[in-house]
C-alpha cells in the first residue's frame, strides 16, 4: 500500500473556493506581514474517491471485535453496540459547543449527572469526576488527590505501594507526581504478599494501588485485611478499575475498602477502543475526598443542572472542558440498556473465562491454580523462550487476535486471555482448538510456528530494525536528498 | 438490551466442563459480596433507548457559533465519518500485534507525517488526549530533558490550558516564573494566542534558546497552520496543541485530539505511541510501534509519561480530513475563516465597537462593546439562536468565525448587536 502522500494530484471541493466566492482575484491576506505567512504547504491534494479507497483498503489490513475474537487480556475487548455510535452522533450531542450557556446544555448536564449516580451505585463510591480522558489519566488524578490531601494536612508521605503484578501505568503515574514506588511481590496464590506488605507499610506511604481482580485474573483474597492495615496506617486505598468487568453487581470496590477508583469506560462500559482510544477514565472517591475532585462539577438544583466552577481543595482542572463527553454518552447508553440486569455481564465474563481456562489448562501451564475471574494467565514456558510471541503470531493464521503476551511481568512466557461475556461457547471452543493445535505444532513442526504469520497483509515485522533505523514520517519530494533515502519505501508490499 | 450470546443449554455444558454447579460457585472468592440488586433503572430496549436519548439530546440547544476559545466549528466532509465507522478501525485496539493491525499503524504513520509537515517538526507521536494536557506533558518533556524546574508562560495562553498546566506542574513539583533565565526549563507561547493575535515569536524563541530553555509553541486552532509559518521556522523545539479543528465535531468538549511534534534531539523524551516503518521477513515494508522503551509498560516508574490509551480514532479522523481537504481545501478553510472574521471585525468597528487586538489576528478577535452593552448584546444574539462569543471583563467580547459563519449570518450578527447597544 502507498501512503496518502504518493497519489496523483487532483483538486478537491469540500468548501467553497475562496477566489470565486469571496474576493475575486484579490489576496485576502493583505493584512498579514509577509514573514508571518507560510511559503508552501506540502500536503497532498487528491480526489475524494482516492481518499475513500485508500482508507477503506488500509482498514482491511486491520482486525477488530467486529471481525472476530479479540481476547487481549486486560483490555476487555467486548462487542460495542452499534446504536450507541448513532446516539453519540445525534446533533444535540456532537454539535454542542462546550462554552454554550447553561440554559443550552441541560441535556448534557443531566446525562453527566445521571451517569455519575449510576457509577456511584455500581462502585459504592460517593462522588465521581468524569474528566479523565483514559485510565492512566484517572490514576494520575487519583495520585494528585492524595498529594493535595497530604500537603494540606501537612503530612510528608512520599511513597506508593504497588504489587509486582501491576499495570505499568501505576508506577508511571506515581513517577509523574514525584512519588517513589515500593513494589511488593506476589505470593504463591497470586495475591499480594501480605507479610512483605506489612513490613514495608510505613508512615511515609500515601497510597496502596491495587488492581482487583488483579492482572493475573485473581481476586485478592486478603483485600479486607490489606485495606484495614492501609487505613490504620493513614494511607489510602486506590483501585485500578481496569478489571471492573468482573465485579458489576457482584462486589463493590468501596466495600472492599477502596477510597478511590478509576473506571475505564472503554473496557467495562463498551465504548469502542478505536485502535487506541479515545477512552475515558472516570474517577470515583469516598465522600471525604469529594472536595479534591477537579472543577467544574455538575450540580442538580431542583430540576435544573448547573456547573460548579469552584476549585475547593483540588489541584485543579486536568483537561480542557468536561471530559470525553462522546464516550460518556456511549457508556451511559450501555448502562441504561442493561439497567438492573447488569450483573449478568460480569457473571458471563467470569463463566467464559473459566470455561476457556478449563479447555486449555492441560496443554499450557497454569501458574496459579485457582478459579479465575474475567481473565486468566497461562504460561508457555515449557515450549521454550519466545514461545509466547511465536504462539501469538501463529494464532493470527487461525483467524484470532492474540492474547496479551509477556504481561504480567511475573509470569514467564505469559499469555493473558480475556474472552469477555460477548463471546459464544462456539467461539471459545474454536479458540481452544486453535491453541491446542498450535501446542501440537510446536512439538511436531516448530518452524511453522516460528515463521508465522503467513496469512496477513504482511509477514513477521522486524521491530529491532524499526528502532535502529527510524523512519517515523513521510518526507516530501520537495527535499530530494531525503527522498533518495526514504522515497523508495513507498510501496509496502 | 442483552449483548450476551450464551444460551441456557450452553451455560449448563460450560459449568459442567468447569466442574461447578452454578455461576455462584465461581465467585466465592469475591468478598465482600454485594447481595442486593443494583438500584439502576429498568433495562431498556434499543427503541426505548433511542426515544430516551433523543429527548435528552433535544434538551440541548444547538446555536450558530461565533465562539471558539478552544473548540472550533469547522465543516467536516461526509466521508470522514463513513470511514471512521468501519468496524475494522473502530473496534480494534492499540496495535501491539503489528501484523494484525497494519491499518491503524499505516494511518498513524500518515498522521505523524501530517503533523510534521504542518508544524515543521522532525518527529510526532501518534496522539495525546487533547491540547491542554498535551501542553502539560510537553513541559514534563522539557524538564526531563534539561533538569530545570521553572516554567515561563507568555501572555495570551487559553485560560483553561493555563489551569491544566498549573495542575500538572503542582503535581510534578514545577514552578512558574516571570523571568527567562538559567532556571527556566521551557518558554511557552500560544500562536495565534487566546485573543486571536498572530505573534512574531522569533525574538522570544531566541531568548529561550540563549538560556538553554526549550521553546514550546502551542497551537489551539490548527487550521491557522495552513497559512501561517510553521513553528519550526521560528525556532520551536516542541509544537503541541489541539487538532479538533481537523474533522472532529465540537462534541461538548471531547473526545478531541492532542498532538505533539518535537525536534530530533527530543525523540527519546516524547510521551506516547510512535509508529515507524520497517520490513517483514521477506523484505516487504510495514509498520510497527517503536521506541517503546520510553513507555510505561517497559520503563514503569521511569517512563517518559503514563499515557497509554490516547485518541487513535481522532487522529485517524484528522488524517482522513487532511487527506480529503488537501492542500487547496485547507488553505481555503483558513482563508475563509480569516476573511469572515475580518469582515465581522470591520463591520463591528463601524458600528461603535472598539478593536482590541494589538497584532494582526487570524479567526478570533477581541472587541470592546459600547460601554455597558456586552451582556445585552449577547442575550439578544442568544435569543435569536446565535452564540456571540466569550464575554470577558469590561465589555470585551472574544469573537470567532470559521467557514461555517455565512456572510448572511454575519449581517444578522451585526444588526442584532446594533439594536442591543445600550445608549
Amino acid at each position: 500500500m502507498k501512503t496518502i502522500f504518493e497519489y496523483e494530484e487532483h483538486t478537491t471541493g469540500h468548501v467553497y473556493d475562496i477566489d470565486d466566492k469571496e474576493k475575486k482575484g484579490e489576496d485576502i491576506l493583505t493584512g498579514l506581514p509577509k514573514d508571518l505567512i507560510r511559503k508552501e504547504l506540502p500536503l497532498p491534494n487528491v480526489s475524494e474517491v482516492t481518499v475513500v479507497r485508500h482508507y477503506t483498503n488500509i482498514s482491511r489490513m486491520n482486525f477488530g471485535v467486529d471481525i472476530g475474537f479479540y481476547p487481549l487480556g486486560s483490555c476487555t475487548m467486548k462487542y460495542n453496540p452499534k446504536i450507541n455510535e448513532d446516539i453519540a452522533r445525534l446533533d444535540g450531542f456532537k454539535d454542542l459547543h462546550p462554552l454554550s450557556p447553561e440554559s443550552c446544555i441541560q441535556g448534557s448536564l443531566q446525562l453527566m449527572w445521571e451517569f455519575e449516580q449510576d457509577l456511584k451505585k455500581i462502585t459504592g463510591m460517593d462522588a465521581f469526576s468524569l474528566q479523565p480522558a483514559a485510565g492512566a489519566q484517572g490514576e494520575l488524578l487519583g495520585i494528585m488527590i492524595a498529594k493535595a490531601f497530604y500537603k494540606q494536612k501537612n503530612e510528608k508521605r512520599t511513597k506508593i505501594i504497588i504489587p509486582d503484578s501491576a499495570h505499568g501505568t501505576n508506577p508511571a503515574s506515581a513517577g509523574m507526581c514525584k512519588f517513589e514506588t515500593i513494589t511488593i511481590p506476589s505470593d504463591s496464590r497470586g495475591n499480594m504478599d501480605i507479610y512483605k506488605f506489612k513490613e514495608l507499610l510505613k508512615h511515609d506511604v500515601a497510597l496502596v494501588m491495587l488492581t482487583n481482580p488483579n492482572t493475573l485474573g485473581l481476586f485478592e483474597e486478603k483485600i479486607l485485611e490489606i485495606s484495614d492495615l492501609a487505613h490504620s496506617n493513614g494511607s489510602f486505598m486506590y483501585c485500578d478499575g481496569a478489571n471492573m468487568n468482573a465485579l458489576l453487581g457482584i462486589s463493590r470496590p468501596s466495600d472492599q475498602g477502596f477510597d478511590m477508583i478509576h473506571l475505564n469506560l472503554h473496557k467495562t462500559f463498551s465504548t469502542p477502543h478505536g485502535g487506541g482510544g479515545p477512552g475515558a477514565g472516570t474517577v470515583g472517591v469516598k465522600s471525604f475526598l469529594e472536595d479534591y475532585l477537579p472543577p467544574p462539577r455538575v450540580i442538580k438544583q431542583d430540576d435544573k443542572f448547573t456547573l460548579d466552577h469552584s476549585k475547593r481543595k483540588s489541584m485543579g482542572r486536568i483537561r480542557y472542558s468536561y471530559g470525553n463527553f462522546g464516550m460518556l454518552v456511549r457508556a451511559y447508553c450501555y448502562i441504561k440498556s442493561w439497567g438492573t440486569d447488569i450483573r449478568r455481564v460480569s457473571e458471563h465474563a467470569i463463566l467464559n473465562a473459566n470455561y476457556l481456562l478449563s479447555l486449555l489448562k492441560d496443554d499450557y501451564e497454569l501458574p496459579y491454580n485457582r478459579i479465575c475471574a474475567h481473565e486468566f494467565v497461562l504460561s508457555s514456558k515449557k515450549f521454550g523462550d519466545k514461545s509466547a510471541l511465536n504462539i501469538a503470531k501463529r494464532l493470527m493464521d487461525y483467524g484470532f487476535h492474540p492474547p496479551t503476551i509477556y504481561f504480567p511481568l511475573i509470569v514467564r512466557e505469559a499469555l493473558m486471555i480475556e474472552p469477555t461475556e460477548t463471546e459464544s461457547k462456539e467461539a471459545l471452543d474454536r479458540f481452544s482448538v486453535a491453541l491446542r493445535s498450535i501446542a501440537r505444532e510446536i512439538k511436531e513442526n516448530p518452524n511453522i510456528v516460528k515463521g508465522a504469520p503467513y496469512t496477513k497483509s504482511i509477514g513477521r515485522l522486524d521491530e529491532v530494525a524499526a528502532a535502529r533505523k527510524p523512519n517515523l514520517r513521510w518526507i516530501t519530494s520537495s527535499r530530494p536528498d531525503e527522498k533518495k533515502d526514504r522515497g523508495g519505501l513507498a510501496i509496502i508490499r | 438490551m442483552d449483548y450476551i450470546p450464551t444460551i441456557k443449554n450452553d451455560r449448563e455444558e460450560m459449568l459442567k466442563q468447569i466442574g461447578v454447579r452454578s455461576i455462584n460457585d465461581l465467585i466465592v472468592d469475591f468478598k465482600p459480596h454485594f447481595n442486593e440488586k443494583l438500584d439502576l433503572s429498568k433495562p431498556m430496549s434499543e427503541l426505548e433507548l433511542v426515544e430516551h436519548m433523543t429527548s435528552l439530546s433535544q434538551k440541548n440547544k444547538i446555536l450558530k457559533y461565533f465562539i471558539g476559545g478552544g473548540s472550533y466549528n469547522h465543516y467536516i466532509p461526509s466521508a470522514v465519518n463513513h470511514l471512521l465507522m468501519r468496524g475494522e478501525f473502530l473496534t480494534g485496539y492499540t496495535p501491539y500485534q503489528a501484523e494484525m493491525n497494519q491499518g491503524t499503524l499505516h494511518a498513524m504513520y500518515e498522521f505523524q507525517s501530517f503533523i510534521c509537515l504542518l508544524t515543521g517538526m522532525d518527529v510526532a507521536n501518534a496522539s495525546m488526549y487533547e491540547g491542554s494536557s498535551a501542553l502539560a506533558e510537553a513541559v514534563l518533556v522539557s524538564s526531563s530533558y534539561n533538569g530545570r524546574n521553572c516554567v515561563f508562560v507568555k501572555d495570551g495562553l487559553n485560560p483553561q490550558y493555563m489551569e491544566v498546566l498549573k495542575t500538572y506542574c503542582e503535581a510534578a513539583d514545577l514552578k512558574f516564573s516571570n523571568e527567562i533565565d538559567e532556571n527556566t526549563t521551557c518558554v511557552i507561547a500560544q500562536n495565534p494566542d487566546f485573543y486571536g493575535n498572530i505573534e512574531d515569536l522569533q525574538y522570544i524563541s531566541e531568548q529561550a534558546h540563549r538560556t538553554g530553555a526549550i521553546f514550546i509553541t502551542c497551537i489551539v486552532e490548527p487550521t491557522s497552520l495552513a497559512i501561517l509559518q510553521p513553528p519550526g521556522n521560528y525556532g520551536a523545539d516542541i509544537v503541541v496543541g489541539e487538532g479538533q479543528s481537523f474533522g472532529i465535531p465540537v462534541n461538548f468538549g471531547g473526545p478531541y485530539l492532542g498532538f505533539m511534534g518535537v525536534r530530533d534531539f527530543l525523540l527519546k523524551k516524547i510521551p506516547g505511541r510512535i509508529c515507524g516503518m520497517t520490513t517483514d521477513s521477506n523484505g516487504n515494508k510495514g509498520f510497527v510501534l517503536t521506541f517503546q522503551a520510553r513507555e510505561q509498560h517497559i520503563r514503569r516508574e521511569r517512563a517518559t509519561s503514563n499515557i497509554t490509551t490516547n485518541v487513535a480514532l481522532m487522529a485517524l479522523a484528522s488524517t482522513i480530513y487532511l487527506a480529503l481537504m488537501g492542500r487547496q481545501g485547507l488553505i481555503n478553510v483558513a482563508k475563509i475563516s480569516y476573511s469572515r472574521a475580518h469582515l465581522l471585525h470591520n463591520k463591528l468597528m463601524s458600528s461603535g465597537f472598539k478593536a482590541m487586538n494589538k497584532n494582526p489576528f487570524y479567526n478570533e478577535f477581541l472587541m470592546k462593546a459600547p460601554e455597558g452593552s456586552s451582556e445585552n448584546i449577547s442575550s439578544n444574539l442568544l435569543k435569536n439562536g446565535i452564540l456571540g462569543g466569550i464575554n470577558l471583563a469590561e465589555d470585551k467580547i472574544l469573537i470567532c468565525c470559521t467557514e461555517m459563519n455565512t456572510v448572511q449570518d454575519i449581517e444578522s450578527f451585526i444588526s442584532l448587536a446594533k439594536e442591543a447597544i445600550v445608549k
